[in-house]
């Protein structure tokens, strides 16, 4: 979507438009949760922190300087909960690294899933070793890597507000860190097979 | 490697996500029904202190999650807010500056719970649950100021 036309449904929202409302949720509820999941919180932390960021934007969505620019701040305004968050949750429960990585449980197929087609089973396979060829990055690879497979698609301009990163760091990492994924699935490939199913 | 095959890995990892972790239809009538609360008729009074983010100007220290400081501020008033847990429990205790008396209602997604500021401005608010709150001030009868809304934070 073209900043103009973000900065118009921006406007026709502030002016009460439900249905523009519903396009910039349509838009950028992917980045938001995408955020919350690079910072790596569990559903329900991630569920209050979403929330709350659209609240916040609901109060303010009248009050934004720069309409065009809704999706920086909605990911600014998102990443400082996360931040808050992480910081109420650390006494208690640590956060597990990467929570999502671990759904779903491949190694024993439902009967459901070895009936599946082909197909699905190699796209099951690839996304497997696509979650660990992910789980051998850096830290700081995973999170940008998370934040950019939203959808649909952040602008870097917002992926540099979701991780507080200048904007024009945001390609040369982004590259650097899909050639690394690149070859930790060559290296997975090489180790050995994924466990079959057969 | 080529910026094709970058956005072709790019793409398959979307595709990734979009299975594996999409986000919940909840989260979107969640933030669907957000628009519902917003409130243009009030004066916002915006965050501008979390001790749980921002180092306190004397102390230099980050408050505790157990006692957390927030203060939220107009141009003509400020109300500070600490939010102390107790398992999944909430409660607040606030202060409104200048001393003024005001009925505090705190909202929450699934209601509002409704305090009441005493003559120095002092409100306290028990069994709140974790999630996103913000607080809407209504002066006193004989108060000067306009009805105020909070940013919404998650205690």
């Amino acid at each position: 979507m073209q900043d103009a036309e973000i900065g118009s449904l921006v406007k026709a929202a502030a002016d009460g438009d439900k249905d523009a409302w519903r396009a910039l949720v349509g838009q950028f509820s992917g980045l938001v949760w995408s955020i919350t999941r690079a910072y790596r919180l569990g559903d329900a932390d991630a569920a209050d922190v979403c929330q709350t960021a659209w609240l916040r934007l609901a109060e303010n969505i009248h009050r934004l300087n720069h309409p065009e620019r809704v999706g920086a701040w909605l990911a600014t305004a998102t990443r400082r909960e996360c931040l808050r968050n992480i910081r109420v949750s650390a006494r208690t429960v640590p956060a597990e690294d990467m929570t999502w990585f671990d759904v779903p449980d491949d190694d024993n197929p439902t009967e459901e899933a070895v009936l599946a087609a082909e197909r699905e089973r190699e796209a099951a396979q690839r996304g497997k070793a696509l979650r660990r060829a992910l789980g051998q990055l850096s830290a700081r690879c995973r999170q940008l890597l998370r934040v950019l497979m939203a959808s649909p698609p952040p602008s870097y301009t917002d992926v540099a507000a979701a991780l507080d990163m200048p904007v024009g760091s945001i390609g040369p990492t982004r590259a650097r860190c899909l050639d690394r994924l690149r070859n930790e699935l060559a290296t997975g490939i090489k180790d050995g097979p994924t466990p079959s199913y057969e | 490697m080529s910026d094709e095959q970058d956005d072709e890995l790019e793409s398959e990892l979307r595709q990734l996500a979009a299975r594996s972790d999409p986000v919940p239809l909840l989260v979107i009538q969640a933030a669907i029904d957000a628009f519902s609360w917003r409130d243009i008729d009030t004066e916002l009074a915006e965050l501008i202190f979390d001790s749980l983010l921002d180092q306190d100007p004397a102390t230099l220290v980050r408050g505790t999650a157990e006692r957390r400081m927030i203060s939220f501020e107009t141009p003509e008033l400020t109300v500070d807010v600490e939010v102390s847990s107790a398992g999944p429990g909430r409660s607040v205790m606030g202060q409104i500056i200048p001393a003024q008396p005001a009925r505090v209602d705190v909202r929450q997604r699934d209601g509002v719970a409704t305090a009441d500021a005493d003559e120095l401005g002092r409100f306290r608010s028990e069994g709140l649950h974790a999630g996103p709150m913000s607080l809407r001030l209504h002066p006193a009868a004989n108060g000067a100021g306009p009805e105020v809304v909070t940013d919404w934070i998650s205690i």
